[in-house]
């Protein structure tokens, strides 16, 4: 069932134009002139419950306006939206009961309060019963480690604190659906991991369904199976990732260490793109070799210390879809 | 949600941002030292003033410095509930006001409750010492019904101003800059009130009666309690100021909320 409906939305922003040099600046005082702008010009996708779907987008791209859409903050020119059953802007604070968000670049906690008092009060904006609140505590303190930090103002903890004290926040209230923006933004390698740990227990044990805009890549080939590509505030390409790597990822790099170095590589079916020291990057396209015959050819004529066969990032991927485009297949 | 659990919320929020004002002891004290020294300083000028004058508009020193302290003694208490609205704008600009609207209750009660300015506490006990003083200088006889006028008039009073900041806050809605408005009218208007409206040309009393109604915060309210004329106007127009400042607080609310609706529609 779609718990999340959003059909031929559109946000537009009428932004001042800003004049170059002080004449134009005194003549923009007077007279302001303004530029439309199309942060979503159309976009349209449902989320059935439990899902965990990332929202992928260079900066720019109309995610955070879709988000903010989705949560009630903004209201879209034109569309619909559904969310819960619930339309977010005409009743925000009904849906701001079923939804957690969080934003990673602003905390939503009190800044100069002990991270618990946060939590406190958030149980009372929320009304979240004692018992629930204990419950949700308890869980959040186990997973999270919370209690190493819980007497600590906010402005003190490290960033990777933050975010887990800021996650947990969002679910004190049980909500179905979580928003999260950036969620590992500046964390470190270590952090990132709980957090994603995180993420997928809560969307495996709780079914929460979580739509998750970021940067890291990671991030989606560690926790989605389905992810939305926005460019220009269109959408690019909506379905699972392994489909995308399908079509995409036929390209493979070869990495062998030689035992010397060699002046020429020829290979058939592969091409050196990079080499360093007696290490070589060997390009090929799987359907038209394998990789166990570019290995044979190589050591016919070399010996090899090591090698190994690296499959492409995700990251390379959307990188060339966004240079490229996406035309969806012909059936 | 109930309107009890409202007012209970309101407590836990303005407690919790008591808490967080009280970790910055040494800001805390400072603000207290300043605010006296300042409203001291005001004082002064004003006795200096009058000195040269001895009656201005036919108030006497004691008088005006009645004036002077239903006004602060307001102010002080505005201060401490609605001076926050005028950082509104910071809060619009770097996207922090986002969080009040993700929350199930409403945004401006949420804004209204995140700051409870403690210090100004400080601002309220001397404006009451004076207010003392010259209640037993001018031998005022304070019967109930005037104990209770001057109730009505200081939350009619309360109400004027704080409607005045938060309408001030809600230009940023549409301009995302308003600080400055708050030096452009609120701080002039206040400082009108330092002083027996009767002194300023007709326009100027007839726009703090009718447009900026700052007249009902200490002139009219003053005048009806010392029982002195206010020309131009009815006598009995001071009673009217705790419903000036329902209605005028309504309305700013109203703008308020209309403005957040635009800011839900252009997002900046």
């Amino acid at each position: 069932m779609a718990i999340i409906e959003v059909a031929n939305v559109r946000k537009d922003f009428m932004i001042a134009k800003r004049e170059t040099g002080m004449m134009g600046a005194l003549k923009s005082l007077i007279k302001r002139e303004y530029v439309k702008k199309e942060a979503v010009k159309d976009i349209s996708f449902s989320i059935n419950e439990g899902e965990i779907v990332g929202y992928i987008g260079p900066n720019g791209a109309g995610k955070s306006t879709t988000i903010k859409m989705l949560t009630g903050i903004l209201v879209p020119s034109s569309g619909n939206v559904f969310v819960n059953g619930l339309v977010p802007y005409e009743n925000r604070q009904e849906n701001a009961k079923s939804i957690g968000v969080v934003f990673g670049q602003r905390s939503q906690l009190w800044w100069d309060l002990p991270t618990i008092e946060s939590f406190d009060l958030l149980k009372e904006i929320y009304q979240v019963s004692n018992q629930r609140y204990k419950k949700n505590m308890d869980t959040f303190t186990e997973i999270l480690g919370l209690d190493e930090f819980l007497n600590t103002p906010v402005r003190q903890l490290s960033l990777g604190q933050r975010m887990r004290a800021d996650i947990a926040a969002s679910l004190l209230h049980d909500p179905p659906i979580l928003f999260l923006d950036e969620p590992t933004i500046g964390l470190d390698v270590v952090a990132k991991e709980k957090m994603r740990t995180f993420i997928k227990e809560i969307n495996q044990e709780r079914k929460i369904t979580v739509i998750l805009t970021t940067h890291d890549m990671e991030d989606i080939e560690r926790l989605c199976e389905r992810m939305i590509l926005i460019d220009h505030g269109m959408k690019v390409y909506d379905g699972e990732i392994a489909m995308i790597k399908e079509r995409f990822g036929k390209t493979r790099t070869l990495v062998v260490d030689l035992e010397e170095s060699t002046r020429s590589l020829q290979l058939l079916g592969g091409e050196v793109w990079k080499e360093e020291g007696n290490r070589y990057w060997i390009k090929f396209n799987r359907d038209e070799v394998s990789a166990s015959q570019l290995i044979a050819q190589i050591t016919k004529t070399h010996s090899v210390k090591d090698l190994t066969v690296e499959e492409p990032a995700i990251e390379s991927i959307i990188s060339r879809i966004y240079q490229e485009g996406y035309q969806p297949l012909k059936a | 949600m109930a309107a009890i659990k409202y007012v209970n919320l309101y407590f836990k929020l303005v407690s919790a941002g008591v808490r967080a004002q009280m970790q910055y002891r040494f800001a805390f004290i400072m603000r207290i030292v300043g605010l006296i020294t300042a409203y001291t300083g005001t004082a002064v000028t004003m006795w200096v003033m009058l000195y040269q004058f001895q009656v201005l508009g036919s108030w006497n020193f004691f008088e005006m410095l009645f004036l002077y302290a239903i006004a602060i003694l307001s102010w002080g208490f505005c201060v401490i509930l609605f001076l926050h609205f005028r950082s509104l704008d910071t809060y619009i600009l770097n996207g922090t006001f986002d969080r009040f609207l993700v929350r199930p209750i409403n945004p401006f009660f949420h804004f209204m409750a995140m700051k409870f300015d403690m210090a100004s506490f400080g601002q309220f006990i001397f404006s009451l010492l004076i207010f003392i003083w010259v209640s037993l200088e001018l031998h005022i006889e304070w019967s109930s019904g005037k104990v209770l006028f001057l109730l009505a008039s200081i939350i009619g009073g309360i109400l004027i101003q704080g409607g005045m900041l938060v309408l001030i806050s809600a230009i940023a809605f549409w301009t995302t800059k308003s600080q400055q408005f708050y030096w452009v009218v609120m701080y002039p208007a206040r400082n009108l009130t330092n002083y027996p409206l009767v002194i300023y040309p007709k326009i100027v009393q007839w726009i703090a009666a009718f447009v900026v109604p700052f007249g009902f915060v200490n002139y009219f309210p003053a005048a009806v309690i010392l029982e002195k004329g206010t020309p131009f106007f009815p006598a009995s127009i001071g009673y009217f100021s705790p419903l000036v400042g329902l209605v005028f607080f309504i309305i700013a609310y109203c703008v308020w909320m209309l403005g957040l609706s635009r800011y839900k529609s252009t997002g900046s």
